[in-house]
């Protein structure tokens, strides 16, 4: 599956932002050409030799700033997506399994979650359980968790009611053979496909919590809390704000266009959502209001 | 049976006053061929025939042969990349050539109009079946809301559906397939249409629905002068309703005659083919009225 | 249906209309209490899970009020007169009893009424997240439409690209370039603060214009897409043929047939935007400088205001599952045939 993404020219050039943008996290600090937290002589200078983006108002580098804040976006939008990924897929599975009354509550749970203003939800938890933006992940995590859920039972549920597995199950298969044998090659697709879209959302939400300046303690350099600082400043700087801004959405970008590529070259994904919305409409239990409407 | 099969030869006799040649056809395909742009291929390969008002021609043949996309090239919707390279279709002596969409969409439904098979797929699902029939009538015959909605029931009742006040206010998913291809059909002549196309209209449909259904076209057309073209893969049907025939195979027009003629004296193999198949099936049946008549 | 059928056939057509009236009625009862019967547990567990919050977080009232260095016999006394030393259920019960009446207690930080707290910033978040969900309605619409309508010419390209773009823009990224640009730099819209309608329709909408649009950009991309993709699959359905051969003009095809199915998907797409747009204002208004609903939020959380916390949160589940309702029911007068089994 992955040489097919790559055969997309799309998907080439999104791994390779995304690449860029891993190594950036790894390796930050190290390039950084100045101490982050140094505070200079030159607040708010233009860009110069020195300092290739200028310096904020303290005088600090920004182009290190900049580098060594990659890291806490990159880490907790990794942390958003795989939280998620754990929460969610082991129910969604299950869900076709272990009965009605299991199917039920974590549908409902589900729905609960998507109906939640995330971003605001994400806020209170974060600012009431403690200021570390580890805690703040997870919690975002679980909060978008629903779509990993939904993706994994419509792809389970799909293949639950195919012939074939059907025929297995009548001629004595375990479900744990099934699940092992026929659910995770169809589940891994939508779930790998969800999982890029949601590294792309994970981003959006470091940058949102870190621009209102929660989770990580104010001199640590973060892309939000760049913006925040720019925001001040734009009758002096109104440059500034360009380059955290673009990261975020080439970032973004790059996660979308890459879900993209995953979901046209697994034909299954598409076809297992399309396969379980037809499932829904015939099921009382899980055809739920707009909230839960699923995988975008 | 005997008294539908009965019925079908009863009907086969041209009506009085309705002489075949006399008319001036509603219908005359000449010579058309169908070729797929994008492929480069030519997919039908001449096809003629002419229909005056009360009278039926049939297509057989089996799927692929051509027979589906000719009815399309007479309702002016081809497929994308699919145009007619060769031949003209006229209707009402109006070549369709020349027909710019405002005039074709003039023409659907108020002079030529269609029924497919697979009727449920036809209806809007989000829309009641009767407003779709008295949607008809309004934009057709600019028929004022109310009396459109009696029309439509009047409609229904003709189509002979059971208790057309409940059915017009029915949607798609609440009715069955036999009930669906009659709506179908009260849609497809609501604007008194001259020129009815049955494209596989009785293909999904039950041994006892489909043979109503038949009945059902031929009565409109005995009342009302409508001219048919029937498409199926089925002989039988085509032995039923009508008065000639065309047997295509891989688009081409293999045999093309009286229906009497063909099936009793075919002269191509496939025809034959066709109909030794069939008689395994009661055609026999038929053929037997055939020659009673 | 079965009343119909038990009629006998001359039924005055009074009573014919009187029961198709009844008919349609049931089916919209029908459809609003099963969209209650979904949204009940969602609110439930939604709200017990905000309640748990105080719990959760270890904060009391006591910190706030009396600071660290409060021996615990004072937290106790505190504690106990804000109810805190009762069983957990019985808090719940009681808080739960109150949201019912629409009370949402006291702040812990200067002992104000939440519910009028929350009523004064409330005023100013729906200003905006309403003109936001018109903007991202109306150009959402228009652009999936005319993408849909033109499809795959290079209308539909540019539209597509230009959705891919707006989509990747976090709204406080479009909020900060929308100040620099338009507030600060061209001196076009006020950069921060607020106006009530009462004040001016000109000022308010001045000042609500910018944040609606940075709301709106995720709104207009999402509704965009599906409507696009919706449109094309349903230009594909038999029924569209079916209406070409019954000589209806493409203009009736497109908004009787073809717009009323292709509808559905987008306005469940609004339905799941709802939470996002609501909870997005928190951002927003931090960089539009308002004092909303978000705004509120936020204060309150980063003061530990726990009260105040469950407050905003609970009346943003109210506003998301009434929004929903709303939904449901639009959908299912559009989309009958989406309701069934449901």
């Amino acid at each position: 599956m992955l040489r097919r993404v790559l055969a997309l020219p799309s998907a080439r050039i999104a791994v390779a932002v995304l690449a860029v943008i891993a190594l950036l996290a790894a390796l930050g600090p190290l390039l950084a050409p100045h101490d982050p937290l140094a505070t200079g002589d030159h607040p708010l200078g233009a860009a110069s030799g020195t300092h290739w983006l200028g310096t904020d108002y303290l005088g600090r580098d920004m182009l290190s700033r900049l580098l060594d804040g990659s890291r806490v976006s990159v880490l907790g939008s990794l942390e958003v997506a795989l939280t998620a990924l754990a929460v969610g897929v082991v129910p969604g599975i299950l869900s076709v399994y272990l009965g009605r009354a299991f199917e039920w509550i974590t549908l409902r749970l589900a729905d609960t979650l998507v109906a939640l203003p995330f971003l605001l939800f994400a806020v209170a938890v974060v600012a009431l359980l403690g200021n570390g933006i580890t805690q703040a992940m997870l919690v975002t995590g679980v909060l978008v968790s629903p779509l990993f859920y939904r993706v994994s039972r419509a792809a389970t549920l799909a293949v639950a009611r195919s012939p074939y597995v059907e025929a297995a199950v009548i001629g004595g298969a375990s479900i744990g053979w099934v699940v092992r044998r026929h659910v995770w090659a169809k589940v891994l697709p939508p779930v790998a496909v969800a999982l890029a879209q949601t590294v792309g959302v994970g981003f959006v939400i470091v940058s949102s919590l870190t621009f209102l300046g929660i989770g990580v303690q104010p001199p640590a350099p973060t892309w939000g809390g760049l913006l925040a600082s720019d925001l001040g400043y734009l009758s002096q700087r109104p440059w500034a704000p360009v380059t955290p801004a673009l990261l975020i959405m080439v970032t973004v970008w790059a996660c979308n266009v890459l879900a993209d590529a995953l979901r046209d070259v697994s034909g299954e994904a598409g076809r297992a959502l399309v396969l379980a919305r037809r499932a829904r409409d015939r099921r009382p239990a899980a055809a739920g209001p707009a909230p839960a409407g699923g995988a975008r | 049976m005997s008294t539908l099969s009965q019925k079908a030869a009863a009907i086969r006799q041209p009506a009085p006053g309705n002489a075949a040649g006399t008319a001036p056809p509603v219908l005359s395909v000449r010579d058309v061929r169908i070729t797929d742009r994008a492929g480069g291929r030519e997919i039908v390969h001449g096809v003629g025939f002419t229909l005056v008002p009360g009278r039926t021609v049939g297509i057989v043949g089996e799927s692929g042969s051509g027979k589906t996309l000719t009815c399309r090239a007479a309702l002016g919707i081809l497929p994308a990349h699919f145009e007619v390279s060769h031949g003209s279709i006229e209707i009402e002596g109006r070549d369709i050539a020349d027909l710019s969409p405002a005039q074709w969409t003039a023409l659907r439904g108020s002079t030529i109009s269609a029924v497919f098979q697979d009727p449920a797929s036809y209806l809007n699902p989000s829309i009641t079946v009767g407003a779709q029939v008295a949607e008809v009538l309004r934009v057709k015959k600019g028929v004022g809301r109310r009396a459109a909605r009696r029309e439509a029931v009047e409609l229904l009742d003709a189509v002979h559906l059971r208790d057309p006040e409940l059915v017009y206010g029915q949607y798609v998913h609440e009715l069955s397939g036999g009930m669906l291809q009659r709506v179908l059909i009260a849609a497809a002549v609501a604007a008194g249409p001259r020129i009815l196309i049955a494209d596989e209209a009785t293909t999904a449909l039950d041994v006892t629905v489909q043979a109503e259904i038949l009945d059902l076209l031929a009565d409109l057309r005995d009342r009302t002068g409508l001219a048919l073209v029937v498409v199926s893969h089925d002989l039988a049907v085509v032995a039923q309703l009508c008065d000639e025939v065309l047997v295509m195979r891989e688009g081409e027009v293999v045999e093309h005659g009286p229906t009497r003629e063909v099936l009793h004296h075919p002269r191509h193999d496939y025809t034959r083919l066709l109909i030794a198949e069939h008689q395994q099936y009661g055609l026999e049946k038929y053929l037997a009225v055939e020659e009673d008549a | 249906m079965t009343t119909t059928q038990a009629q006998p056939p001359a039924v005055p057509v009074a009573r014919r209309t009187a029961a198709r009236v009844r008919h349609t009625l049931g089916r919209a009862l029908a459809t609003l209490a099963r969209s209650v019967a979904l949204f009940v547990p969602v609110f439930l567990v939604a709200t017990f899970v905000t309640f748990a919050l105080r719990s959760l977080s270890g904060l009391s009232p006591a910190r706030l009020q009396l600071g660290e260095q409060a021996t615990p016999e004072a937290i106790a006394r505190v504690e106990a007169q804000w109810g805190l030393d009762r069983p957990f259920l019985v808090q719940y019960g009681d808080w739960f009893d109150g949201l019912l009446h629409g009370r949402l207690g006291t702040s812990w930080t200067n002992g104000a009424d939440i519910s009028s707290l929350i009523g004064t910033g409330l005023g100013v978040s729906l200003s905006v997240a309403t003109f936001a969900l018109i903007i991202g309605i109306v150009f959402g619409f228009g652009l999936g439409t005319l993408a849909a309508l033109r499809r795959t010419t290079w209308v539909d390209r540019a539209i597509t690209g230009f959705v891919t773009l707006i989509s990747v823009m976090p709204a406080f990224v479009v909020g900060i370039v929308l100040v620099a640009v338009l507030a600060v730099g061209l001196h076009l819209f006020p950069s921060a603060g607020y106006m009530t309608p009462q004040q001016g329709l000109g000022p308010w909408l001045a000042h609500i214009t910018l944040p609606a649009v940075a709301l709106s950009f995720d709104v207009v991309a999402d509704v965009a897409r599906q409507l696009r993709g919706s449109l094309v699959a349903a230009y594909r359905e038999n029924y569209v043929t079916g209406a070409v051969v019954r000589g209806l003009s493409p203009r009736r095809i497109f908004f009787r047939h073809v717009l009323r199915n292709g509808l559905g998907p987008a306005l469940a797409t609004l339905g799941l935007k709802f939470p996002a747009l609501v909870g997005a204002s928190v951002v927003t208004e931090w960089v539009f400088g308002l004092q909303g609903f978000g705004r509120f939020a936020n204060d309150s959380a980063q003061s530990g205001d726990v009260p105040a916390v469950q407050g905003v949160l609970v009346v943003s589940i109210v506003l998301v599952v009434v929004f929903n309702l709303v939904v449901n029911l639009v959908l299912a007068g559009v989309t009958p045939a989406s309701q069934r089994g449901v």
